[in-house]
């Protein structure tokens, strides 16, 4: 964590780390399904992008139906679309008392963490960090995401009892990417950008300091990714101990920038669809170097896109991307 | 009526529900709504008086950042509870809605929390509302669309490989009702993209789509 940090404070350049692996499961020529559903595909992605751009580090696919299958959930998997939940696992506060902390084996959790040792074993020259949902994200999985943003006011003692049992599982997941050798793990936490500080504070950022402080030391870093905020709850976020904060494109990046504190890297926020996807080269260089200008000054901002780069982003404008920042 | 459209701008369900803490122990918008019948209040009136002006003003706090989705949808379930004592009078024509609303999120697509939230604030906005589901495939929007005469649609997506689906939607829409408004919305689109796939409206949140329709039935 410590090197990472280091370099990225130490250096007057801004450096850029997309959020990206589906234009290197393409130009593999793989579909989505295999990259999520087999290790080795997903290895193979990560270290093309990783050989083919020149980024500050390499990262793993932002699947957040990993976990929830594992914990029973029936998934959707897609040939070539990202894959989802469906339905709902739990519904009660019996069901929540029933439900048992899953095993690392369960599921697909043994195929990401075989990408994730693979990467880490053969990317040498860059930090690489592994990919994970936070754990209001996933307990809305579990729950139903419309049911759970009542629930934390209806019954909240159940959420909360579900809460525990996510985090529980997403420690000993992030304990096991970390012994495979990675960086840090981006933890996506969208659902709750949906709340407001407090409410992020008491049903979020509580549960993800948990995960903070069984895993985060110099060798490892938590990126906490939440692009749902708008900027109404930055401090609950800052408030985890996540070492770095990634934020999506509905946020002022400046503002936020203003807000964390200058040892903390912050990383965002290109819009990963209207600049990256339906962009051109000539717009995405007007994008980039507008958000560099707001942002000069903060040695410690990293230029990303602000979700995980959707499938079907043309390669020239990750290369436009890359060419403005890097120079 | 008051009480009414307090109860649903704070979210107080019915008695049972312990949200707001301050009006824990007090009846909510469903016992409210009930003895507001029983004593003759007509429901056009608590319509028109009482959930639309309520949830309007949940709309407004919401896109000022005053609220968040939890308070918005807690207020959608006391305004849903009020209206389930009103629905007989819908169907029997005792009260008149501004219009039809069918909405569904585009095939291909599972996720459920934009479109539940939209169409809830639209029901709350006075227009009726027909819930397609998700993945709604295109033929299910084009046959609700011809036994509906008049309505309007709404289609929802959260995925950037499903929003694409929403422009063969609206082309069969439009072959067979050249003359309905589509609105699209959901977390990647934006106005350029809703414009360049033939959508009349595009909401950026639920008081823009409502704006719109209201606009549009004017």
């Amino acid at each position: 964590m410590k090197e990472f940090i280091d370099k990225v404070l130490q250096t007057s350049k801004v450096s850029a780390l997309p959020i990206m692996t589906h234009p290197g499961i393409e130009a593999l020529g793989k579909s989505v399904k295999d990259a999520v559903t087999n290790g080795q595909t997903h290895y193979e992605a990560i270290k093309y992008l990783s050989e083919k751009y020149n980024t500050i580090a390499a990262t793993s696919i932002m699947d957040l139906t990993v976990e929830a299958e594992a914990f029973g959930a029936a998934v959707n998997l897609p040939e070539n679309e990202i894959p989802t939940v469906t339905g709902r696992l739990v519904s009660t506060s019996e069901e929540v008392d029933a439900l048992q902390v899953p095993s690392l084996a369960k599921g697909r959790v043994p195929q990401y963490l075989l990408a994730n040792k693979l990467a880490a074993d053969n990317i040498k020259d860059k930090p690489v960090f592994s990919g994970c949902i936070g754990p209001f994200s996933l307990a809305g999985r579990l729950y139903d995401m419309s049911e759970i943003m009542v629930a934390i006011y209806i019954e909240p003692d159940t959420i909360l009892q579900l809460l525990q049992k996510c985090t529980d599982f997403l420690i000993s997941y992030c304990q096991a990417l970390k012994a495979t050798g990675v960086a840090g793990v981006v933890m996506a936490e969208p659902a709750a950008g949906l709340l407001s500080n407090d409410d992020c504070l008491m049903y979020s950022t509580d549960f993800v300091k948990q995960v903070v402080d069984a895993v985060q030391d110099d060798d490892f870093t938590l990126i906490l990714h939440n692009c749902g905020n708008t900027g109404q709850c930055t401090q609950a976020m800052i408030a985890s101990g996540a070492k770095a904060l990634h934020f999506g494109n509905a946020i002022d990046m400046k503002g936020v920038l203003a807000e964390c504190p200058r040892d903390m890297i912050v990383l965002g926020n290109l819009d990963p669809v209207g600049v990256f996807k339906q962009g051109t080269p000539d717009s995405i260089k007007v994008a980039v170097e507008e958000l560099l200008a707001k942002t000069a000054g903060y040695t410690n901002f990293v230029v990303s896109s602000g979700c995980d780069l959707p499938p079907h982003v043309p390669e020239e404008n990750i290369a436009a991307f890359l060419q403005v920042v890097n120079g | 009526m008051e009480k009414l459209s307090e109860c649903v701008e704070f979210g107080k369900i019915n008695l049972a529900s312990p949200y707001p803490p301050q009006m824990k122990g007090q009846p909510g918008a469903d016992e409210i709504t009930k003895d507001a019948l029983d004593a003759g209040i007509t429901p056009s009136d608590i319509l028109n008086n009482a959930l639309i002006l309520a949830m309007n003003k949940v709309g407004q706090k919401y896109t000022e950042n005053k609220i968040f989705v939890p308070q918005m949808l807690l207020s959608a379930k006391a305004m849903s509870a009020s209206m389930n004592h009103l629905k007989p009078f819908f169907a029997s024509g005792a009260v008149q809605r501004k219009g039809k609303f069918i909405v569904g999120t585009v095939f291909g697509d599972l996720h459920d929390i934009g479109k539940n939230l939209f169409s809830m604030m639209v029901e709350g906005a006075g227009w009726e509302v027909i819930d397609l589901g998700i993945d709604v495939k295109t033929e299910k929007f084009v046959e609700t669309v011809q036994q509906n005469p008049g309505a309007v649609v709404g289609i929802s997506a959260l995925l950037t490989t499903t929003m694409v689906n929403m422009k063969p939607v609206i082309e069969a829409i439009k072959a067979v009702s050249p003359s309905t408004k589509v609105i699209v919305g959901g977390a990647p689109l934006s106005a350029e993209f809703a414009t360049t796939i033939g959508a009349d409206g595009y909401g950026k949140n639920p008081q823009e789509g409502i704006m719109w329709l209201d606009k549009i039935s004017a």
